[in-house]
């Protein structure tokens, strides 16, 4: 009878009115709405601050280009003003020709301007550098990466057709030289075949990595924080005079791993926008591709894996009765978020690798991990059953176990107890 | 028929028995005391009889039936540690606990507001239990305990802590409840309390009940050879006198117990001759607080004169 008492638990209207409490909770709770918000914004303030740093760090600065010959002045005019530095208005350029004398005094001239950064910088490209190719540049700081990297190409162009101009090789001839060698990925997948890739995928993989981190660290503590307010408080008992504490602690379950799936799809709700519309353009470099299954993958492998996790935060909230205690007695818990976290983080690199495929499989670890993978490479569809499958083994070899210690725990009072005395727990009857 | 049957319960923590076979019957439709000092074990039964805690032996009977979730439904239950969801708001908080027992709906919300009108909190409805005052916060856990309309009414130490006027509002609504026909079980150290309201009491000391029954034939029972008395005066002789069993004093009031129940008359002539000023009399009467005292109090009697004594 006890059994079947057990059976008829997991689902009635007292577990439904619990897991509602716990969605008005957590969905309506400022920190709940802050961080949903928050997280995204902070992800494309980044971004948005990277871009920055590549795109502004030079607005309009003036750089001075001086030939020691007139034609080869003529000559960067012409290929400087196709190229991309001076369209995009970051520097503003100025072509003279000098003799190397001229340029000595030219510099002693300008010295202040240069001090001042009026002028930003000044380069000299002398005769000789048609031999050796060696360009003088003169500035208050002399090593502009930026700048030597955007300003090589148009120079070297310059120089090669400067020096080529009088031997007899069409302009076909020069172009294929001047071309560098340039990496297509394809990714390789039994469905699609082969398809150009950017790495639009690359960073939708950090994407997913970095936001089911957060969101089971987040939700986790919340439910460990409302766990302790309900031992705390003593609520407990009250509730458990209407409820079993399964039920009590199913639906808390239940209703805090709805509120990280709808976190989570509010979280991939601008890339499920992307994916079905074609209204948002992305550069190409960041176009992505990853099928639909994916994303709804990702939601039910999440949804069952923090099952297990909130089941256990639940339990080290009912061990613990104030938060300090139950912080440090939740380490070993944040490290099985960690350690996949930082797994996924080293495909980035490599998705072969094997300990990536291994903890794709692993309970816990898989729920970060296998997102990242199928981003990455095509994973068989017998690993997405099978880790789903390990999952839900998982938690039904850990509820039981969860959910002694949370009963026995949640009543208890007093001084913080050693887990030798929480493993006795399990013997209890209760 | 018994409402409620306890029975052989017995529940042990770590070595120490806290409930030890405890046996007793809640009658339909009456006030009954669970009576006992503090850490008697008297909440432990309590959480026992709400499945709260699983005892190591025995069971709760209800009208015949092993309690189960059938039971939890039926009772509204007061903790002695009392505390609600602080972020929660009153109205929600009422309709959530009455959810949890089944009960959602109009109705219940209509009735949540008539009670809270009825408890001047109308007005509140909406606010945050933490914004609440404590005597507030008391009055809203009232009401969860009897919105729902439970047919048992468990209340643990429902007086601890209460200003004068909750206590009152509490008293009213068990005396209402008496009268709707429900069971109302509540614990107490205070005897005052349990003496004025209750029908039945158990009686409870170190885990093992001492004392059960209707109140008014444990009183009787009890009161036989006793006097209760007010007086000005030394009557100091009386403790060596040969029909006196014992004397206590409660304060107020002096509990003298005879050696025979036909020597009130005696004690009274005894006292007039002394000329100590009589000032209250009573024959055949007894406080619960005595009974308590003469019971618990012998067994444990060494123990209270050495906390006299330090």
């Amino acid at each position: 009878m006890a059994v079947m008492g057990r059976r008829r638990v997991m689902f009635n209207y007292r577990v439904l009115a619990v897991i509602k409490r716990e969605l008005r909770e957590k969905l309506f709770s400022k920190a709940f709405i802050f961080m949903t918000l928050l997280v995204p914004g902070f992800m494309i303030l980044i971004l948005g601050i990277q871009a920055l740093l590549y795109t502004s760090e030079t607005k309009n600065l003036k750089i001075d280009i001086i030939s020691e010959t007139s034609g080869m002045t003529t000559a960067f005019q012409n290929e400087m003003s196709t190229a991309d530095l001076v369209k995009n208005g970051n520097y503003v350029f100025s072509y003279l020709t000098m003799s190397r004398d001229e340029v000595k005094n030219y510099l002693n001239e300008k010295k202040l301007m240069l001090l001042d950064e009026k002028i930003g910088g000044i380069v000299y490209i002398p005769a000789s550098a048609m031999k050796d190719k060696k360009v003088e540049y003169y500035s208050k700081s002399s090593k502009n990466i930026t700048l030597f990297r955007e300003l090589g190409g148009p120079i070297n162009n310059t120089l090669i057709n400067f020096y080529f101009n009088n031997k007899s090789l069409s302009k076909d001839d020069l172009d294929f030289a001047r071309i560098n060698v340039d990496f297509t990925g394809f990714k390789v997948s039994k469905e699609e075949g082969f398809k150009e890739e950017g790495y639009g995928n690359l960073v939708l993989a950090y994407l997913f990595t970095f936001l089911l981190y957060f969101s089971m660290i987040m939700i986790g503590q919340m439910t460990m924080q409302s766990v302790i307010e309900e031992k705390g408080n003593r609520i407990v008992e009250v509730i458990l005079s209407s409820v079993s504490p399964t039920e009590l602690m199913t639906g808390k379950i239940l209703g805090a791993s709805l509120t990280g799936v709808i976190q989570m799809a509010i979280w991939l709700s601008p890339i499920i926008l992307i994916m079905s519309t074609s209204i948002f353009m992305l550069p190409k470099e960041f176009v992505f591709s990853i099928s639909s299954t994916v994303i709804i993958y990702m939601l039910i492998n999440f949804f069952i894996g923090l099952l297990t996790f909130i089941g256990l935060y639940a339990m080290l909230g009912a061990i613990f009765d104030n938060p300090q205690d139950a912080a440090s007695g939740a380490m070993p818990l944040l490290m099985l978020i960690m350690i996949p976290f930082f797994i996924a983080m080293s495909m980035m690199d490599n998705p072969n690798r094997p300990i990536a495929e291994i903890a794709s499989l692993f309970p816990f670890a898989s729920i970060i991990v296998m997102p990242a993978r199928m981003t990455l490479v095509g994973v068989p569809m017998w690993h997405l059953g099978l880790a789903i499958l390990i999952n839900i083994v998982t938690f039904i070899a850990i509820f039981p176990v969860a959910g002694k210690i949370y009963r026995i725990g949640i009543l208890r009072t007093g001084k913080k107890p050693k887990w030798s005395e929480v493993v006795k727990w399990l013997k209890y009857k209760y | 028929m018994y409402a409620l049957e306890v029975k052989n319960l017995t529940k042990t923590f770590e070595k120490v028995v806290a409930v030890d076979n405890a046996t007793f019957e809640v009658p339909e439709g009456s006030i009954f005391g669970l009576i006992g000092r503090n850490g008697a074990g008297k909440t432990t039964t309590i959480r026992m009889m709400m499945g709260i805690y699983l005892p190591d032996n025995g069971e709760v009977v209800l009208r015949g039936v092993k309690v189960g979730q059938e039971f939890k439904n039926q009772v509204g239950y007061l903790p002695e540690e009392r505390g609600l969801y602080k972020k929660m708001k009153v109205l929600e908080t009422l309709l959530y606990f009455a959810e949890l027992k089944g009960k959602s709906g109009r109705e219940v919300q209509k009735k949540a507001e008539e009670y809270l009108k009825r408890f001047e909190l109308y007005d509140r409805r909406l606010s945050k239990m933490e914004d609440l005052s404590k005597g507030n916060q008391q009055k809203i856990q009232f009401l969860t305990t009897i919105l729902h309309d439970p047919e048992f009414i468990i209340l643990d130490e429902p007086f601890s802590g209460l200003d004068p006027i909750n206590t009152n509002l509490l008293k009213d609504i068990i005396m209402e409840k008496k009268q709707e026909g429900k069971v109302v079980i509540f614990s107490t150290h205070l005897m005052d309390f349990a003496e004025k309201m209750c029908d039945h009491i158990v009686m409870i000391d170190h885990g093992k009940v001492i004392l059960k029954g209707s109140l008014k034939e444990i009183k009787s029972n009890y009161a036989q050879k006793n006097v209760s008395l007010t007086y000005d005066g030394d009557i100091s002789f009386l403790k060596s006198h040969p029909i006196v069993e014992r004397i206590a004093d409660y304060g107020n009031t002096t509990g003298i117990r005879l050696k025979d129940a036909n020597q009130t008359q005696q004690l009274l002539k005894l006292l007039v001759e002394r000329n100590i000023l009589v000032k209250k009399f009573d024959a055949n009467d007894i406080s619960l607080q005595e009974i308590f005292i003469e019971l618990a109090g012998n067994e444990d009697g060494s123990n209270g004169k050495e906390a006299r004594n330090v």
